[in-house]
């Protein structure tokens, strides 16, 4: 029987078998599939089996439902098919194989280093799609307990520190307050937050000691400032 | 703030020509480097065109600006005019002939004003930062990969399993017009920048990037361990590699600027 891998950066999240009809797929809790995530529409797409064909169709979503990187509305499905939504893939598991589509050939023959630019109409379809589906994180650190210049601390740049010397975002004060405690990155995908020196830095009460992804609420202790990360907004970026 | 920096450019053990070029200045603060595109020399023109243009903006100090973001700072609303002013010189030279046509460029560049660093790229060169022992990528790739990878279905460890490899999504001097992504930070006393084309990030990991990086003595050692790398790993394609300090101005710094201006 087919079934579906819902993959969330390469992590296989769920795993869905296909025993029944149609297959929804949303952010509402009516959906079979429920991704919560502001790039997905309620009702976004269904997936529909008659006899041994699968189908997926859009459901007039927001930002669309891509097969194999197409936007699609109705598409038959095949063994290995990857559906877009939002940051979200859905792997195909069926046991009928795509015949060898032959526009997929295109780039080859061509030698693997040359580099060349692709069509403006091309090239304007994959960034309005890709901007499109890919929401921009913006978050940052509210400050719940100790002193600090603000109480609210929004980390805008890709990398950003935490610490006593000039230049860090959260500037910690006192005599034994570390020069550089903690460096925050910023990636589409979410942030995360490193210790650098030898000061502790504890995410939920437990010390860190490598990178650890923040999610929205986690608290934060550097010495004696406790903060709170918090997502401050998934916009979907405007198209190029 | 100020930088110390140090680059190279090397043809590669695979191409017949060098079609990348760099730009450095630490007057000026400005870093750039452009890998061409096109048949027989025509990218190497490109490349040259484009690194150009965009020194001589901050040469002459132009403050041409046009249009203004104001959600960026002057220096990034300079450092884009001047890239959209490369784009234009490089999209006119490859109207001026049939040679020439159809060449372009990536761009990769970044200047840095008192404790801000302004960046701006087209295509896949690349600026990273190197902080308190850990790499990031300060630019995202405008590729056909890339953009796969932020659709999520392809997979970054493995970006072989695309069928094209090099395809651009954005250049410079391919059309009258193009849009370049703008970057800020605030730089801190130790940062490293790199800025480098394809060829080096193809062929050698961020790891390894880093752990060059961090080890190299200066500059100049980092650029060269860096470009022997990538050849050593295969070379298939032109090797370009900017290494910048920033730190602190220190306080005989403006004594010895002012000596050295007699030196010349």
């Amino acid at each position: 029987m087919a079934k579906i891998l819902l993959k969330y950066k390469d992590a296989v999240v769920q795993e869905i078998v296909l025993d029944k009809g149609i297959v929804g797929i949303g952010r509402k809790p009516d959906n079979s599939i429920i991704i919560d995530n502001q790039a997905v529409s309620g009702h976004h797409a269904i997936i529909e089996a008659e006899r041994s064909e699968l189908f997926v169709e859009d459901l007039q979503s927001l930002n669309g439902t891509f097969l194999n990187g197409q936007r699609i509305t109705r598409a038959e499905l095949f063994n290995k098919d990857v559906i877009l939504i939002g940051v979200h893939a859905l792997e195909i598991v069926s046991d009928k194989d795509r015949l060898s589509d032959p526009n997929a050939a295109g780039g080859r023959g061509r030698s693997m280093y040359e580099t060349v630019v692709i069509t403006p109409e091309e090239q304007k379809k994959i960034i309005l799609a890709a901007s499109k589906a890919i929401p921009d994180v913006l978050g940052g650190f509210l400050v719940i307990q100790g002193s600090s210049d603000h109480k609210d601390y929004v980390f805008r740049e890709k990398v950003s520190t935490i610490g006593k010397e000039k230049g860090s975002v959260i500037r910690l004060r006192g005599f034994f307050a570390p020069k550089r405690a903690a460096l925050v990155n910023r990636r589409k995908e979410g942030y995360f937050i490193s210790p650098t020196g030898s000061k502790t830095v504890k995410v939920n009460g437990d010390a860190i000691d490598r990178r650890y992804d923040l999610k929205d609420g986690d608290i934060v202790d550097i010495g004696r400032l406790k903060l709170q990360f918090y997502i401050k907004e998934f916009h979907v970026k405007p198209s190029a | 703030m100020i930088l110390t920096a140090g680059g190279k450019t090397d043809q590669g053990l695979v191409r017949a020509n060098n079609e990348d070029h760099i730009y450095l200045s630490e007057r000026l603060g400005l870093v750039a480097v452009a890998d061409g595109i096109g048949g027989r020399t025509s990218g190497e023109t490109a490349s040259k065109q484009a690194v150009k243009a965009l020194s001589d903006y901050f040469k002459k100090g132009s403050q041409t600006i046009s249009p203004f973001d104001s959600s960026y700072s002057e220096t990034t609303n300079r450092l884009n005019a001047a890239v959209m002013l490369a784009n234009r010189s490089v999209y006119e030279k490859a109207q001026s002939s049939p040679e020439l046509n159809g060449m372009g460029t990536t761009l990769a560049a970044a200047v840095l004003k008192g404790n801000q660093l302004s960046f701006a790229h087209i295509g896949d060169s690349r600026i990273y930062l190197v902080r308190s022992g850990s790499i990031e990528q300060l630019t995202e790739d405008h590729s056909l990969v890339q953009e796969q990878i932020r659709f999520d279905w392809s997979n970054k460890n493995a970006p072989e399993r695309s069928v094209v490899k090099n395809v651009l999504t954005r250049a410079v001097g391919i059309n009258s017009d193009v849009h370049a992504d703008l970057g800020e930070l605030t730089v801190l006393q130790g940062d490293i920048l790199l800025l480098c084309s394809d060829g080096l990030h193809n062929m050698v990991s961020d790891e390894e990037m880093l752990e060059i990086i961090s080890r190299a003595g200066n500059v100049h050692a980092a650029c060269e361990i860096l470009i022997d790398m990538a050849n050593d790993n295969g070379g298939q394609d032109n090797i370009s590699a900017i290494v910048g300090y920033i730190h602190q101005e220190k306080w005989y710094s403006s004594w010895s600027t002012f000596m050295n201006a007699f030196r010349r």
